[in-house]
């Protein structure tokens, strides 16, 4: 056959290819549209078995031949109602190979299921025969699955010189073909074509409804399988809940955790596993909440089981979210951790037993330890000081290096039981209001000796204007001391360290100090090491003698109890520099107990100073002490605030009390007065009164008016201070 | 002005020989006690201006020598400072409610003890010397 004559032949096929789309916009599946559909879908999709009835039905309604391809157009099983012609062509044949199983005639393959599979559309094609056939898609979404071919029919009169050309060359009787020809009813294209497309909605409803079968075959078998899993889990309870928090789902270890069965606490919310405070407290509410904020929540805590006996679990709480869309409800995962955490207190206390014993040994050691050192502290000052005669220099020399060492010695004492105090939870910090310039000065004074002996010479930089600290004076000058002591020991003579406070950039609540130096540096692997406890990166023989090297633990204990940071930058060779920050000193703060909603609902708070003048030669620090006590007996504890004396300007000296109430003034200067009078050095001094009353808004307090009072407040006291605006 | 006395109860003999030299040398007159039966009868029989105190005493802990002079008409205001090897974290706020008016873990710095010693006896003192310490 010749080339052109195949042209001419494959055009004869395409009788017409339908515009119109009926057989697809079923609202088939949309979500399958863009996923891939496993060959094993594919084929259980185009399952014959559950083809075969609706095909075969099809097909003797409408006297067709119907069969199922896939998507290359090849026939999937047997074709049902076979039409006669087409029959007795294909009994003598032993197969018919690629083409297309519908057509008669060998030629190029009939292209009607690409088309159709192309388009979507029903194609419709022909052969020499006269026979026609219908091509219908079958797409799931935009998944091309396969085709349905109808026909087999002829679509006019058949002509029996085709017929006998076909009889001829397929061997066949020409009269049995013509007489059974004349049997078949001819079918019109544009019936077929609207065969074809009934065929279309018919075979895609039944797709649809195959495809919904399968998914939920296999859904029920994850399900089940899911299921057994869950229910295999016993160790941990495992359940759902809805949005609201009722339970829909209990495995085993559930039931066995918290002793209720399935039947009993589906339906019911799960806050009935939490204590009657936690539930007071609206824990679980708090819990859901936060799973669905972020996700889930994790909780360690106390939980109930139903016989009322508690048990300490670790709960994990898992927002279940369509396509992160809306809540479906919650899954929790609870795990019994009572004996994990009875073996952690035991672990805890035995740790906890060992520090006390060590701590009462080393405090018995530091006690023993004393009693010498201060002997040997006050022969040697006594010698020093001339108390005893003069000193020729060397002698001095000896005994100023002697001195030196009771002080080493007293530090690491103290350093001991520091160090205890850590472990044992004691070591306790006792803020008050502070200036960072004062306490880096008094540092470098005591460290200046030491310095001089070295040819180190010290610096201090602090930047004007700075605020006030919220910090133990005492722990801070230490944490100095310490600091510089260890840029000392490692800072080769001729050096120099340098103290500096500023703000702290990344937090405007802090400042930040600093003591640099210009000595070895530290390598990078050491730079977290040297913060550990007897760390101390071996030097110089000098340096190892020198202290426990528990200064920068110890050091870091301080500053984390200030709720600083502590770390250090360095460059091998080019010297270190510590940096550590401390809270400003803030009003807010410190008032931050006494103004609760309760107080402030009283309506007023109160501003009393009380000026204490010394009639001569400056006020008498014991007596500051006194008075201090004497206004803290004053006041009451959860509803007024004693603030720090804020200022060491002679030769008044302000203490400041903020009381909340509308009794405030009156009661709290009358007790002053009274308690002053059984103070045996008043007469000597003239503690003066004052005090100004701000309003509060009626209603509920809000935390701007909190904030707005406190700013007031500090305004008020810093005119008072620099005697602008004196209280009245 | 006459001179003032100051009684050290301390057992710790080395000490007392040291301190006695540094208080006598800022003209103070010094009389000591080595346990708290005798400092109770030194101290009603000499009347000292003011008393150093250690803690862990022979005989009775001097928590119990601070109770007994505040009980007794004429010690009861003498000004008694804590001079203690143990730690001020436990025993700093426990002395001064016992009625001592400062607390010195040993071993003290010398300037600040003499402050201490001074403000106690009444002698004024600016607030800036206080302040430095």
């Amino acid at each position: 056959m010749s080339s052109e004559a195949s042209v001419r032949v494959n055009s004869e096929y395409l009788l017409s290819a339908s515009p119109t789309h009926s057989s697809r916009g079923t609202g088939l599946v949309d979500e399958s549209s863009n996923i891939e559909l496993s060959p094993q879908l594919r084929s259980d999709l185009l399952d014959l078995d559950a083809w075969s009835e609706i095909l075969t039905t099809y097909g003797r309604t409408i006297r067709v031949a119907v069969a199922l391809t896939d998507s290359n157009g090849r026939q999937l099983g047997e074709c049902q109602n076979a039409q006669p012609v087409w029959r007795l062509i294909h009994e003598g044949l032993s197969g018919m190979g690629a083409g297309c199983p519908f057509c008669i005639t060998r030629g190029l393959p009939c292209t009607a299921v690409a088309e159709a599979l192309h388009t979507g559309n029903p194609a419709i094609a022909r052969d020499q025969a006269g026979l026609t056939h219908v091509a219908v898609p079958l797409l799931l979404g935009k998944q091309r699955l396969g085709a349905i071919i109808a026909g087999q029919v002829f679509d006019r009169y058949p002509e029996p010189l085709s017929l006998r050309r076909v009889a001829k060359e397929f061997g066949v009787s020409a009269r049995r073909l013509w007489e059974l020809a004349r049997e078949q009813r001819p079918v019109s294209s544009t019936v077929l074509q609207a065969s074809g497309e009934l065929l279309g909605v018919l075979g895609h409803a039944f797709l649809r409804q195959r495809y919904g079968a399968i998914l939920e075959a296999k859904l029920a078998e994850t399900n089940g399988s899911f299921r057994s899993l869950i229910e295999g889990v016993r160790d941990y309870a495992l359940f759902t809940m809805d949005p609201t928090g009722s339970v829909t789902s209990w495995n085993r270890g559930a039931e066995r955790m918290l002793g209720y069965v399935e039947a009993d606490i589906v339906g019911r919310n799960f806050s009935c596993t939490f204590t009657p405070e936690d539930i007071q407290n609206r824990l679980p509410e708090k819990q859901l909440r936060k799973a669905l904020r972020t996700g889930h929540s994790e909780d360690e805590g106390w939980r109930v089981r139903e016989n009322r006996k508690q048990f300490w679990a670790s709960v994990n709480i898992t927002a279940l979210l369509e396509n992160a869309g809306p809540i479906r409800g919650f899954a929790i995962v609870m795990h019994d951790a009572t004996e994990q955490r009875k073996v952690a207190n035991i672990l805890e206390e035995a740790r906890q037993a060992r520090a006390r014993l060590q701590e009462n040994f080393l405090s018995h050691v530091s006690h023993e330890l004393r009693t010498p050192l201060t002997a040997i502290y006050f022969f040697t000052t006594n010698v020093l000081d001339g108390l005893l005669g003069d000193l020729t220099p060397e002698q001095r020399e000896h005994l100023s290096l002697a001195l030196e060492n009771v002080k080493q010695l007293k530090d690491m004492v103290s350093d001991l039981l520091d160090i205890t105090r850590v472990e044992t939870h004691k070591l306790t910090v006792e803020p008050q209001h502070a200036s960072s310039a004062k306490l880096i000065a008094e540092a470098l004074a005591t460290c200046r000796t030491n310095a001089a002996a070295k040819n180190i010479s010290l610096r201090s930089e602090a930047a004007p204007g700075l605020p006030f600290v919220w910090a133990d004076p005492a722990r801070v000058r230490q944490i100095l001391i310490n600091l510089i002591d260890n840029g000392i020991k490692f800072t080769p003579a001729g050096g120099t360290i340098t103290v500096e406070s500023r703000r702290f950039a990344e937090d405007d609540g802090f400042l930040c100090l600093s003591v640099s130096d210009t000595g070895c540096g530290i390598s990078p692997e050491n730079r977290e090491l040297v913060f550990d406890r007897l760390a101390q990166v071996k030097s110089t023989a000098e340096a190892s003698r020198s202290g426990l090297g528990l200064g920068l633990f110890i050091s870091r204990e301080l500053v984390l109890r200030h709720d600083g940071r502590i770390w250090v930058e360095s460059q091998l060779g080019q010297g270190s520099t510590f940096y550590f920050t401390l809270p400003v000193f803030s009003l807010a703060k410190l008032c931050a107990h006494v103004f609760t909603s309760a107080n402030l609902e009283a309506g007023s708070v109160t501003l009393i100073a009380v000026d204490v003048v010394a009639v001569e030669g400056g006020v008498q620090a014991d007596i500051l002490f006194e008075i201090r006590r004497v206004l803290e007996r004053c006041i009451h504890a959860f509803k007024d605030v004693l603030l720090p004396s804020m200022s060491d300007v002679e030769p008044v000296v302000t203490f400041f009390i903020v009381a909340c109430g509308p009794s405030g003034f009156e009661v709290i200067a009358s007790r002053i007065v009274r308690e002053l009078q059984n103070f045996d050095n008043a007469s000597r001094l003239k503690p003066v009164i004052s005090s100004t009353t701000l309003l509060v808004p009626h209603g509920h307090p809000r935390e701007e008016q909190i904030d707005e009072i406190t700013a007031r407040i500090e305004r008020l006291v810093q005119a008072h201070l620099l005697g602008k605006e004196r209280l009245k | 002005m006459s001179e003032k006395k100051i009684l050290i109860i301390d057992d710790d003999q080395h000490l007392v020989l040291g301190l006695t030299a540094r208080l006598r040398a800022n003209g103070y007159k010094v009389i000591s006690a080595a346990d708290a039966i005798s400092a109770i009868t030194v101290a009603r029989k000499e009347a000292p201006d003011l008393v150093i105190l250690d803690l862990g005493l022979p005989a009775g802990d001097g928590f119990v020598v601070l109770e007994r002079m505040r009980s007794l008409a004429d010690l009861a205001t003498t000004p008694v400072i804590v001079l203690s090897a143990r730690d001020p974290a436990a025993n700093d706020r426990r002395a001064m409610d016992a009625g001592a008016v400062a607390f010195f873990q040993k071993p003290p710095d010398n300037h600040e003890f003499l402050t201490a010693i001074r403000l106690a006896l009444g002698e004024t003192i600016a607030l800036s010397t206080f302040l430095k310490t």
